[in-house]
């Protein structure tokens, strides 16, 4: 059998720094792989997408371009929780435009929410070329650094709970997909990829912490719940306008829980 | 300016400023630029008690500072309502009498945002906890438990509501003597019951504090018009009259809800660059009161609390007909029905987008009836004059629950227990 530490540098994992300080009879190996192997998936799945939804928009064919939109997002939305290890490609990729001085007319402005802004507000393709090259050259960096990338222990875990307050903080209220109300994707797919993480740690724990996992299982099972009234028979979501005061009020407060209860996770798996 | 006594000021002045540093020195440390403020112990020890027949924070002295935050509660079941409002008295119970925060592995997020240090001193802190009428919608399982007057928040003549402002299904107002207090309350709150409570809007407010007389009395705070506010609200400290005015009793309302009181919070802007460029003389018009001392016009040189004779003023000469004060209350047969404890704070929040400052008033007063209070009340202020200046934007109606009376009871146990017997 080879050392863990061999399994993880040639994993290209980071179990040094605070790793160090992590319970040694907690194995984290194995769910960090299994991590990287789920978001090199995802990666891969992206980048295949952003190829079709970018060509549609090059051909300039509307329709096509605003169906495949919202798909072509959630592969991004799931491995959202890493986001902090490629920073540089979040911002041109998944930017809006409230990050700039000059909102939609700002020349930084690109990415996903640009060209959603120029298919449903402008309800054109045009001028979108040039946005178009770069999200896909931008997914295709990031497909490529994802063998390369270190996933340090504690950035994987947290990011579970990043997650959650992004979602607490700027998507419950509907800002994220603003002009074409597709956030219902968007939310699914943020909650399946800290589910993934939590899922792959919470063996680690489930002994010690029975009240603990029941709590978690227990709120993400009630989101799932919500989210499964607003799909279309296609695979779906519906628009972000018919989620109804009630479930988001209740989404709301899963997602603050989630993101209490996620918090520790770091420190339950003794990371720093 | 603040008064200083004439020996203190004569060192002052006889002192430079070395002279001064070096008296200082002479007493005790000289405090640097970020040194915390030098808390009173008398205020920050003071305890409000948590338990008895009423919630605290209705007839309890208003201290300098008041918050009052609205939620949506996300409760599917009586089971899961139970578990909110234990939860919440626990948290409630605790915070209002201070203590030790728990030490937790540092590994993991803190027990408490810290704000206040690892001791918790009480600072007067109330917590008071009233439902909305939209909580008792959608739940059949609360069906036939709704208090009889309660109902949704409907828009008045002068209003301009803001939706982000209004209604609920649980207010819980905060007060203490520092702001930092009700903060972190309020904190402690957001963090504990994330699972229940989704946050709707809070407004802070604060009143100033008044140098005491020789007595240890002080006058009625004043308002972001500077006016006194609070000279005629009815005596807090008669139990009777409290009785009959505040705590709801009666066969009309369910047997739980014996012992609270009507919650009614009114975010109201006033347009204070326009007041401070009216004339004195309309500004006191407009309340019927002078506006240094608060004595009414028809004896202004009388105390605040001097009543107003409105029998013989019958053509509103002195106090006009539509003043605030005698439209809110005309002091006739009819108006003892109609009494009310109001128990505001004033709120600045920032600049408005047309460059005015945005202050106004967290109007907040309890009643036995909502109806034969607050609403008539404002039905008959509809149309004065004061509404030149100020325009309602926010609030909601609430129920103040009964109080909790002892470690084994919980805020709504009478609610939840005729929920089960249903
Ligand atoms: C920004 C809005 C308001 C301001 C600035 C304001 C100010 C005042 C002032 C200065 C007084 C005289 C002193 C006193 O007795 O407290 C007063 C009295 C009173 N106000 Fe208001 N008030 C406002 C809104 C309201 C509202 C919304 C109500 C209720 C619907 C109300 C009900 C009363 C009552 C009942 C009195 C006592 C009248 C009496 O018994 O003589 N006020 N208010």
């Amino acid at each position: 059998m080879i050392s863990p530490f061999l399994r993880s540098t040639a994993l290209g994992l980071a179990l040094a720094g605070p790793a160090l300080a992590a319970d040694p009879s907690l194995d984290l190996v194995g769910p960090l792989s299994d991590y990287k192997i789920f978001v090199a998936e995802n990666t891969a799945q992206l980048v295949s997408d952003a190829e079709a939804f970018t060509a549609a928009i090059k051909a300039g064919d509307l329709d096509k371009a605003k169906a495949l939109f919202a798909p072509t997002r959630t592969s991004y939305e799931r491995v959202e929780p890493i986001a902090e290890l490629f920073s540089d490609l979040d911002v041109s990729i998944d930017a809006r435009a409230d990050d700039y001085e000059k909102a939609e007319q700002d020349p930084g402005f690109t990415g996903f929410h640009r060209i959603e802004y120029g298919l449903w507000s402008e309800g054109s393709t045009q001028g979108l070329e040039g946005h178009a090259d770069r999200l896909l050259a931008d997914i295709r960096e990031l497909d490529s650094r994802i063998t390369a990338l270190t996933f340090p222990p504690e950035v994987v875990v947290g990011g579970a709970a990043v997650l959650m307050e992004e979602v607490a903080a700027t998507k419950i209220s509907g800002e994220e997909d603003r002009y074409s109300r597709t956030d219902l994707w968007d939310f699914d797919a943020n909650f399946e990829g800290a589910e993934k993480i939590y899922t792959l740690f919470r063996p680690l724990i489930a002994d010690g912490e029975a009240d603990f996992v029941a709590k978690v299982d227990g709120n993400f099972q009630a989101v799932r719940e919500v989210l499964a009234k607003y799909e279309t028979p296609e695979g779906g979501f519906v628009s972000y306008e018919e989620l109804t005061d009630s479930d988001r009020n209740i989404l709301s407060a899963k997602v603050n829980t989630l993101a209490e209860d996620l918090a520790t996770l770091r420190g339950k798996l003794g990371l720093g | 300016m603040r008064h200083l006594a004439p020996n203190r000021r004569a060192v002052l002045l006889a002192l430079g400023a070395s002279g001064l540093a070096l008296a200082a020195r002479a007493q005790g440390p000289v405090p640097q630029v970020s040194d915390a403020p030098a808390a009173e112990p008398r205020d920050t020890a003071r305890r409000v008690p948590f338990h008895g027949p009423h919630q605290a924070g209705i007839t309890t002295p208003r201290p300098e500072n008041g918050l009052v935050a609205s939620f949506d509660v996300v409760a599917t079941s009586l089971d899961d309502l139970e578990r909110m409002l234990r939860l919440l008295t626990d948290r409630a119970r605790f915070l209002t009498e201070g203590g030790p925060v728990p030490d937790l592995d540092p590994a993991l997020p803190p027990a408490d945002s810290g704000l206040l240090g690892p001791v918790i001193q009480p600072d007067n802190l109330t917590i008071t906890v009233a439902l909305g009428a939209s909580l008792f919608e959608n739940r059949p399982w609360l069906a036939g438990l709704k208090p009889a007057r309660l109902q949704r928040m409907a828009q008045f003549p002068n209003d301009a509501l803001d939706p982000d402002l209004c209604h609920g299904d649980l207010s819980i107002q905060f007060c203490a003597n520092h702001p930092d207090s009700t903060i972190h309350a309020l904190r402690d709150i957001v963090k504990t019951l994330s699972e229940f409570l989704v946050l709707r809007w809070m407004v802070e407010g604060d009143v100033p504090p008044v140098l005491a007389d020789a007595r240890g009395a002080t006058p009625s705070a004043r308002n972001f018009l500077g006016f006194r506010d609070g000279s005629a609200n009815p005596d807090s400290n008669d139990a009777a009259l409290m009785d009959r005015i505040v705590w709801t009793t009666g066969p009309h309302e369910p047997g739980w809800a014996q012992g609270g009181s009507y919650q009614a919070v009114r975010i109201i802007r006033n347009m204070v660059e326009r007041w401070d460029r009216t004339p004195l003389v309309e500004q006191e018009r407009i309340f019927g009161r002078t506006k240094m001392s608060g004595a009414p016009l028809d004896n202004p040189d009388a105390t605040e609390h001097h009543v107003p004779d409105y029998a013989a003023d019958p053509e509103g000469r002195a106090i006009p007909h539509d003043a605030h004060i005698r439209l809110a209350n005309p002091r006739d047969a009819e108006s003892q029905r109609h009494l009310m404890l109001r128990r505001p704070f004033n709120y600045s929040r920032g600049v408005l987008p047309n460059g005015q400052l945005d202050q106004g008033l967290l109007f907040i007063c309890y009643q036995a009836d909502l109806e034969a209070g607050f609403i008539a009340v404002q039905n008959r202020l509809n149309g004065e004059p004061l509404e030149e200046y100020v325009k309602p934007v926010g609030g909601g109606y609430f129920f103040a629950l009964p109080g909790v009376r002892d470690k084994a009871d919980y805020l709504g146990r009478a609610l939840v227990d005729a929920a089960r017997r249903t």
